[in-house]
């Protein structure tokens, strides 16, 4: 018996080492017809890596997207939870390694990672132009899909889905929402130790630090600044230094700031906070909806309008199945799964309203936003583009510095 | 063919390896030596300059304080409550049970309990305010999220006293009945017979005890990044936030604060292994 239990045990290693050693292969042929890439990817699986911790994206992603696949294409979804970062590092990892076939095909991706990762010859591409539905849907001239976070895209990633940054408040207790900065200074004046967001680097947190200092200095001279710390201190001074005028009336007086946003709504949700934020424009409506705010919150933004991206899927460069990733990419832009995304995740969408047929239109149109939230125009109207990735960093380094406890 | 009990121990090896290679990796990525990001050129530069960055000498300090304070909290009280338990004849049965419980409990679950207790807007602050003894939520001392660290030391401390209790609890038990017996026939009080006969006894695996979970609180990420304060910040945390820094160029400085958090649990298992082989001279003399 315990002889056997350790052939079982060494044959499960070997199988092991052998399964992870290899791994199939498929011919793919850079210049084929969009057809022909479709009859390839046929019983396929695409792996698709992305952040997992958006319970109601996932679902929409294996109850909707995955069928949909499955049925039109017969194309397999394997969704992999998984953080950005680390996979990067799967990625690097897979580099070093030499690995020509890799284990992952499409990457959920955005912004200083993009730039990371493209930089690094991490991905696949210029894809975007193979793609039927990238010319039919999406408006290939808007500065959101030539640039991300102020990086060319250069065909590298397909828009996924938009984000923007707003302010909520409950509007029971403070019915007020301040519209520029000098009125948010008032505001936490009045609410003294009642406000805060989260800590740098929390994405969140440093979303709305970029939209205070727009707010402050504008965005315009951010768009080819050199990531060079001396240049940008003295670009954002001004807004540092209000930050600072607003810590003696914040939360434990600017001396501390909560680590996540999830805290900081926590806070909020307790009353302990008047104000909350998020970067899913949406989210007071999706949070009203399963109890998470009372229903009289609300969203509001500055008149100057606030930062809003667009995240976005690319391919890896060693990924083992282009064909189906590809297939996949293109379907993700199509006007159904775009709207089924904004109906159900409150995502704004990434295909352009104006290239919608009329019933593709009325999709978009159904959509009933739920209580608390902006409409879409009015987000779109006031959306201030993010800054390159490069300088990000640097600006949370100098919060850090600058503004904790200060 | 390969002997039998080296075949059986073939799992146990290619895990072990896997986790040294894991060590291994980084240790040399914190050397600046990361060939897919273009670094080939060995630097101590990583190390240098987390010495030369108040920021993350304060996270040194910061953790080590952390530490220390939980890891003494934790053994003074989880040796008092093995005194109470042997003393009164309970250092077995339910009552131990009991005691163990927060061993399972998970640290993320336990940062929840004390957020819910200790937070401004918890459990405490809510009582303390009904019973008009502070006049505000607000006026509930700030033990969370604070410079001084209270709140991860007062989590550490709860989740570590059981594992102390129940490290020494034992070995106390069985020295009280043996030695401990002798010395009160002999005319010894019982405070007295534990001070100069159990508590000398015992040392040794009290000070295995607070070896480990000194060790292990120094490594350890959440409670420190859930309760901690914005600056300065625990070790553990700032080099995962080095870690997933954007810029993959920064990965070897997250390396590097992970080659410090080893140095120092190196220097802590080498003491636990100075103290085991102390023990075995100790009980092959006698």
């Amino acid at each position: 018996m315990k002889r056997r239990l350790s052939i079982l045990l060494v044959l499960m290693l070997s199988l092991t080492l052998v399964l992870t050693g290899c791994s199939s292969s498929k011919k793919f042929d850079e210049n084929a017809s969009f057809d022909t890439l479709v009859s390839q990817a046929k019983g396929s699986t695409v792996t698709f890596y992305g952040w997992g911790g958006d319970d109601l994206r996932n679902n929409w992603l294996d109850n909707v997207v995955a069928p949909a696949l499955k049925e039109k294409y017969n194309i397999t979804l394997n969704r992999v939870p998984m953080d950005i970062d680390q996979i990067l590092s799967k990625l690097s990892g897979e580099k070093q390694a030499g690995t020509t076939d890799g284990t992952i095909d499409l990457i959920w991706i955005n912004g200083e990672n993009f730039y990371s990762a493209k930089d690094k010859g991490y991905l696949y591409g210029p894809f975007t132009q193979k793609l039927p539905n990238y010319a039919k849907y999406i408006d290939q001239t808007a500065a959101e899909n030539l640039r991300d976070f102020g990086y060319t895209i250069d065909g590298y990633e397909a828009p996924y889905g938009k984000a923007q940054m707003v302010m909520i408040n409950d509007s029971a207790a403070t019915p007020e929402t301040p519209k520029n900065t000098a009125e948010l200074l008032a505001y936490c004046k009045a609410n003294k130790g009642k406000v805060t967001y989260p800590a740098l680097p929390d994405f969140t947190g440093s979303a709305f630090v970029r939209s205070i200092i727009c707010d402050i200095v504008g965005y315009e001279q951010f768009a080819d600044m050199p990531a060079d710390k001396a240049t940008v201190k003295n670009a954002i001074q001004p807004a540092i230094d209000y930050l600072t005028e607003l810590n003696p009336y914040l939360w434990r007086e600017g001396k501390t700031f909560p680590a996540t946003i999830a805290q900081v709504d926590n806070m909020f949700a307790d009353n302990e906070l008047v104000m909350t934020m998020s970067y899913e424009p949406y989210s007071a409506a999706t949070k009203i909806a399963n109890g998470t705010y009372k229903a009289t919150a609300t969203s509001f933004l500055f008149d100057k309008g606030m930062v809003g991206n667009t995240n976005y899927i690319a391919i890896a460069q060693n990924s083992p199945n282009k064909a189906g990733a590809l297939v996949v990419v293109n379907e993700m832009i199509s006007a159904e799964i775009q709207a089924s995304q904004f109906s159900k995740l409150r995502s704004l969408p990434v295909v352009d309203y104006n290239k919608l047929s009329d019933d593709e239109k009325k999709l978009f149109d159904s959509v009933d936003l739920g209580q608390g939230s902006i409409p879409q125009d009015i987000l779109l109207s006031k959306r201030v583009p993010e800054m390159p990735a490069k300088l990000i960093p640097i600006i949370e380094e100098i919060w850090l510095e600058e503004v904790v406890g200060k | 063919m390969i002997k039998k009990p080296f075949l059986l121990l073939l799992p146990v090896i290619v895990l072990s390896l896997l986790f040294v290679i894991g060590i291994l990796n980084g240790l040399i990525q914190s050397f600046g030596i990361m060939p897919s990001l273009g670094l080939t050129v060995p630097t101590l530069k990583y190390y240098s300059e987390i010495f030369s960055r108040p920021d993350l000498l304060s996270a040194i300090g910061m953790s080590l304080y952390i530490t220390l304070l939980s890891s003494i909290g934790a053994v003074v009280l989880g040796v008092f409550i093995c005194a109470l338990l042997v003393m009164s004849g309970k250092a077995k049965g339910r009552t131990l049970q009991l005691i163990k419980i927060p061993i399972a409990i998970p640290h993320t679950v336990v940062a929840l309990f004390v957020i819910l207790i200790f937070a401004q807007s918890g459990l405490l602050a809510r009582v303390f305010y009904h019973l008009d003894i502070i006049a505000s939520q607000d006026a509930f001392p700030a033990l969370l999220y604070a410079r001084n660290g209270l709140g991860i030391i007062l989590a550490y401390i709860w989740k570590e006293v059981p594992f102390v209790v129940f490290f020494v609890v034992s070995i106390m038990a069985n020295i009280n009945t043996s030695l401990g017996e002798a010395a009160q026939n002999l005319g010894a009080s019982r405070w007295r017979t534990f001070i100069d006969i159990t508590l000398p006894l015992c040392m040794p695996s009290i000070k295995n005890a607070f070896l480990i979970i000194f060790a292990f609180s120094l490594g350890a990420y959440e409670l420190p990044f859930l309760l901690g304060s914005t600056v300065p910040r625990a070790l553990p945390v700032q080099a995962y936030i080095e870690y997933t820094h954007p810029d993959l160029l920064h990965r070897p400085y997250a390396m590097a604060l992970n080659g410090i958090l080893f140095i120092i649990s190196f220097i802590i298992a080498f003491l636990y292994y100075r103290l085991l082989q102390h023990n075995v001279v100790k009980v092959n003399k006698s």
